[in-house]
């Protein structure tokens, strides 16, 4: 399968190397150049359908003496990298008549690897009926993702949204199923706007089950305010599953070039599920409070920048991550000198708590790209740096994306992990990844 | 003596109209000449690299008032759905896949090219510039605009002016170090309707952009009144269902 890959990616390769220099030689002429617009080209139809089609090649290379490996593998992986071949179809189709609009947004995942062989996995991203009875209101009624917040790569007040991926922000989410509505109001004078986006989300069995064991009706609201050119959210959401939360973001440019945002959110009763390096466990209960502050800066040279400062209230300390390792490292003696999986095992039912991104307290977050550089229109090469302040790790994200085709886009990336042993990034289950992809949209 | 009195009172009279003549009126009739004040309109934008290859995006925008303008990508597939708004000196970008809106700034280009957000999302030229000065030419006047604000694209922007259409035919945009960023050709004037007569053809050129060429074809521009309402974040993810 990763033959195909890469065959298909090579004869991608050729296409592109030829269709530009084919292009060369028959579209250079601004005689041929179409300047007719007919609006019959963009005449609207009352439903819509688009997808698009990626094929991904992973390839990850193993840190076999970490301790998410061992903890994960034991000592039954023998190879020293793994490859992952992706096929995935996302497709987004619209209905829309008078006030009434239905939407839905359908996701395939197929993939081949060497522990799983074929597998795949489809979800219902979105699918929502929308009622849009004037310009002032709307109420939405469905699994809708209701992405709240500031943040660029984290998001505090992101309240009613899974959490995102630090590797890639800018991805789809799957939603949960709500009620909601949006007031917009505006005026005129110092305050410009004014928006209330009250959402309503049962958890039962049947829907929202995985957002806890409780049935209950979570609800909560946004307000968001702009005014002296600068938008501001306060939000709350109430739950027992989720926990209390209230939060406030901001946004605004400073400069043309310059902009600063925010992301602040109080979790109260916040539970932190701990175990220490004998296996033992305890539950902290406390208000915890999660910020962010960020900056996005564009260069003169059209080099854009985004920082940001995030203070993981819900993380552990580096004491607490610590003793996680040596339970882990314990657990491994054991299994190594006994064949003895308790320890181990017993990690394992924390790993969701300790293993998930951003675990620990301080983070920051850079992200350098740089638009059309060397005069090629459509690239877009960029580094990603999340260093982890609390143990000194980090890691370190170049890749390359280029569009050198209407609805044709080529990304190259890949990721290197550093930190001693006992950090969060040194002791990841790969020290290294390397991802191409092709994704096509029509 | 007679003859040198003649002349000098020729000169005077001839200086008169040009004293009298006030840029920043001008400035508003072109604006308004330009687009109604509230308004909605489809727009082609086509990206020419020095190779010849191309690229197109096409978007529906509609505009309210001095400063508020709206816009959604309708294609190409990959832009589809991506919408921006523009308010005052504020810029967001609102890209489905991220689920709400960013802010981005005027000298950014959503699209790529020799065009970037100030362009594309092209508010009055007299809600961002005062006339310093006007001249009169063969066909027309020159206006020298100064931003009224430093947060703009261009700090300097230099008008020729058909005096008869009341039409710009090429503007140039200058940075604040006084370097020439582009050109704005405006060509093809075309009857749109209901008194709406304006070029529907922008073609740009720009010294930092060597060989690239983009155009901006209209269509469609018609008068349309807008709620206030539309002009904000929340309603962003909407404005494909205006049209």
């Amino acid at each position: 399968m990763r033959h195909v890959f890469v065959l298909l990616t090579a004869w991608f390769m050729i296409v592109l190397f030829y269709g530009t220099a084919f292009s060369q030689n028959t579209d250079n002429s601004l005689i041929d150049l179409d300047l007719e617009f007919k609006i019959e080209e963009v005449k609207k139809k009352p439903y819509s359908i688009n997808a698009d089609i990626e094929i991904k090649e992973t390839i990850r290379f193993f840190d076999r003496n970490a301790l998410l490996f061992k903890q994960k593998y034991l000592d039954e992986k023998k190879e020293d990298t793994a490859w992952q071949t992706d096929l995935d179809l996302t497709i987004e189709g619209q209905y829309q008549k008078d006030f009434i609009k239905l939407y839905g947004r359908f996701n395939g995942l197929f993939y081949y690897n060497d522990d799983e062989n074929f597998e795949s996995e489809r979800k219902v991203e979105e699918t929502y009926i929308s009622f849009q009875p004037s310009f002032s209101w709307a109420f939405d009624a469905g699994k809708k993702v209701h992405k709240w917040g500031k943040g660029y790569a984290f998001s505090p007040s992101a309240f009613f949204s899974r959490p995102k991926d630090l590797d890639d922000p800018d991805a789809t989410l799957e939603g949960y199923y709500s009620l909601s509505a949006d007031y917009i109001k505006s005026m005129e004078g110092v305050l410009q706007t004014i928006a209330i986006t009250p959402v309503f989300m049962p958890v039962n069995r049947d829907i929202n089950h995985e957002i806890g064991p409780k049935d209950e009706l979570i609800w909560g609201a946004k307000f968001y305010f702009f005014a002296f050119d600068t938008d501001v959210d306060f939000m709350f959401l109430l739950s027992d599953n989720m926990d209390d939360r209230v939060g406030i973001d901001f946004s605004k440019n400073l400069t043309p070039s310059l902009e600063i945002h925010g992301d602040a959110a109080l979790v109260k009763d916040y539970h932190q599920y701990i175990i220490d390096a004998d296996g033992n466990t305890s539950v902290q209960e406390y208000t915890a409070f999660n910020f962010l502050l960020g900056l996005r800066y564009l260069s003169s040279q059209d080099t854009t920048y985004i920082l940001e400062y995030y203070r993981n209230g819900q993380g552990y300390s580096p004491r607490e991550y610590e003793n996680y390792f040596s339970l882990i490292e314990r657990g491994f003696e054991q299994f190594s000198n006994t064949s003895d999986k308790t320890l181990i095992s017993t990690s394992k039912t924390y790993s969701p708590y300790y293993n998930q991104q951003a675990a620990m307290r301080d983070y920051l977050y850079l992200k350098i790209s740089q638009k059309d550089p060397f005069d090629i229109l459509y690239f877009v090469p960029a580094i990603t740096f999340i260093y982890n302040m609390n143990d000194q790790s980090a890691s370190i994200t170049p890749q390359m994306t280029y569009s050198p085709l209407t609805n044709l886009t080529l990304e190259f990336k890949t990721a290197f992990l550093l930190g001693e042993s006992k950090t969060e990034y040194g002791e990841k289950i790969n020290k290294a990844k390397i991802i191409l992809s092709v994704q096509y949209y029509f | 003596m007679k003859k040198i009195f003649i002349i000098i009172l020729l000169g005077l009279f001839s200086a008169i109209p040009a004293f009298a003549l006030d840029g920043n009126e001008i400035l508003k009739q072109v604006d308004r000449n330009l687009n109604p004040e509230s308004f909605e309109m489809y727009r082609k934008l086509i990206n020419i690299e020095p190779d010849g290859t191309k690229k197109e995006f096409v978007m529906f925008s509609i505009k309210k008032g001095k400063d508020k303008i709206a816009s959604v990508f309708l294609s190409p597939a990959s832009e589809k759905g991506r919408s921006t708004l523009r308010i005052g000196d504020n810029m967001w970008l609102y890209i489905p896949n991220v689920g709400k809106p960013i802010r981005i700034t005027s000298l950014q280009s959503v699209t790529g090219g020799v065009f970037n957000n100030s362009d594309i999302m092209r508010v009055d030229y007299s809600a961002e510039y005062n006339c310093e000065k006007i001249e009169t030419i063969d066909n027309g006047y020159t206006l020298y605009l100064k931003a009224k604000l430093k947060n703009v694209a261009y700090e300097t922007v230099t008008m020729s002016i058909d005096s008869e259409k009341l039409l710009p035919y090429k503007i140039e945009c200058y940075a604040a170090s006084g370097m020439l960023i582009k050109n704005l050709y405006f060509k093809n004037i075309k009857d749109f309707g209901n008194g709406v007569v304006r070029p529907s053809l922008i073609e740009t050129d720009s010294p930092l952009y060597k060989d690239y060429k983009s155009y901006i074809v209209f269509a469609n521009v018609k008068k349309r009144d807008l709620a206030d309402e539309i002009f904000s974040l929340n309603y962003m993810h909407k404005i494909d269902g205006l049209r």
